[in-house]
């Protein structure tokens, strides 16, 4: 590239810069139509925009994105099971390599805090790690929904929908209950339920973390001032960020506690008083 | 409800989750956990064969050397067998060979004894002749000065 193109480059490249700028400030944002409160509170609580299920029922956008979610793992899934998975090398390349690696990550952690059981919950932490996984990331997409009123609705991550945190919180639980069931009976139940408090507690985390991620990116997108630079690093990074964090937090608690409760109960040894 | 939880969305949720659950078992976990199984059983027949391949070679280096130390000890008798007659051989041969030099010394004492005798013999033989020959001479000698004192006192009387 000779010096003259590289000068009329720059000063195309400024200008757009300059044309977007100027664009920004006088096009008037549709957020404004709406307060802050109600931005944040329709965020978490989803009272005022619904998404139509296929005319059924209106939903909360976080069920619509985890249909989405479940409809692209699945095709993902059916393609690397059709095309991939048959040409699978002792010695792996970089796509198995990553595969292999998600599917051992999830087993080692079964494995490694449930010794005695692990072989369905090797499965569950592994399809949970995913959902939450790519639910998380599959809100940095934006993809958009057209609400029960009209208007377009962004869709959120999964689990920053109340009922889709309690839904993972809940079957979690379930899990491991029915861990604790399959190797100790009833000792089981009564080892599961005395933490009673878990499905709360997992569902709100869960629930908490996504929301708070999708509050502050929300927080950053209403204030235009603070839409420059600082999206990258909110909205991508953190997004990043906590989507292995949960993914991972769920996943260990589940597997601890599933290994807690399905450790076989140790036989009772009776103490003999010894006569002196 | 508050917070706007709606049990069925959970249960819609639950049913999402669900058939995730399986689609992601039968389509990924399985047979990527079965062909991880796989490649680990391929590595541990691998490994097995070449542990028993080892064990093989240790065992024939083992009777190698079993052979190797039997032989050394067949050669070590060998040789000491071999040393001894050697032995044997070179003791007689050596006895032999004083024997034989002890008679050749006798032989040899006993001409020479012979051939000293014979000068012995030969010597005293000249010895008398010489004898003899100087008893002649003498008597010759003093026979001849007797009869010449004979002579010269013959004419020594007779005056002329």
């Amino acid at each position: 590239m000779s010096k003259k193109q590289k000068c009329i480059s720059l000063i195309v490249f400024a200008v757009l810069i300059c044309v977007f700028l100027l664009g920004i400030f006088i096009v008037k944002s549709p957020g404004e139509t709406e307060t802050i409160q109600e931005t944040m509170r329709n965020e978490v609580l989803h009272e005022t925009v619904k998404v139509s299920l296929f005319g059924i029922k209106d939903v909360n956008p976080g069920l619509i994105s985890a249909f989405c979610v479940t409809f692209i793992i699945t095709v993902f899934a059916l393609i690397v099971r059709i095309f991939v998975i048959p040409k699978f090398k002792y010695v792996p390349g970089k796509f198995q390599l990553i595969l292999e690696e998600a599917v051992g990550t999830f087993d080692r952690l079964a494995q490694s805090n449930s010794p005695h059981k692990n072989k369905f919950l090797g499965a569950y932490v592994f399809t949970a790690g995913t959902y939450i996984f790519i639910g998380t990331i599959f809100e940095l997409f934006g993809f958009q929904a057209i609400s029960s009123n009209g208007a377009s609705a962004t869709l959120p991550a999964p689990l920053s929908d109340i009922n889709g945190a309690i839904c993972m919180g809940f079957l979690s639980y379930g899990i491991i209950l029915s861990g604790g069931i399959a190797t100790n009976g009833i000792k089981g139940v009564g080892r599961t339920l005395k933490d009673f408090s878990l499905p709360i507690s997992m569902s709100f985390r869960l629930f908490g973390a996504l929301l708070s991620g999708a509050l502050v990116t929300e927080l950053v997108y209403y204030y235009i001032g603070l839409s420059f630079v600082l999206p990258v690093i909110v909205g991508v990074l953190f997004t990043l960020l906590h989507a292995l964090i949960q993914a991972y937090v769920l996943t260990m608690l589940t597997a601890l506690f599933y290994g807690e409760v399905s450790e076989p109960a140790k036989p009772k040894l009776k103490n003999k008083k010894t006569a002196n | 409800m508050p917070l706007n939880i709606d049990w069925q969305q959970i249960l819609l949720h639950l049913l999402n989750v669900t058939l995730l659950f399986a689609v992601l078992y039968f389509l990924l976990y399985s047979p990527v956990k079965k062909f991880m199984q796989k490649r680990v059983e391929y590595y541990s027949d691998l490994e097995k064969q070449a542990n028993d391949k080892l064990a093989d070679a240790e065992a024939m280096q083992k009777s190698l050397q079993e052979k190797q130390d039997s032989f050394d000890r067949d050669a070590a008798g060998k040789r000491q067998q071999i040393e001894a007659e050697a032995y044997k051989t070179a003791e007689k041969t050596l006895s032999d060979a004083k024997k034989e030099a002890e008679k050749l010394l006798e032989l040899t004492r006993i001409k020479a004894e012979k051939e000293k005798e014979e000068i012995i013999n030969e010597a005293s033989g000249q010895i008398s002749e010489l004898a003899i020959e100087a008893a002649k001479k003498v008597v010759m000698d003093s026979t001849s000065n007797a009869y010449d004192k004979f002579l010269e006192s013959a004419e020594g009387s007779n005056p002329q």
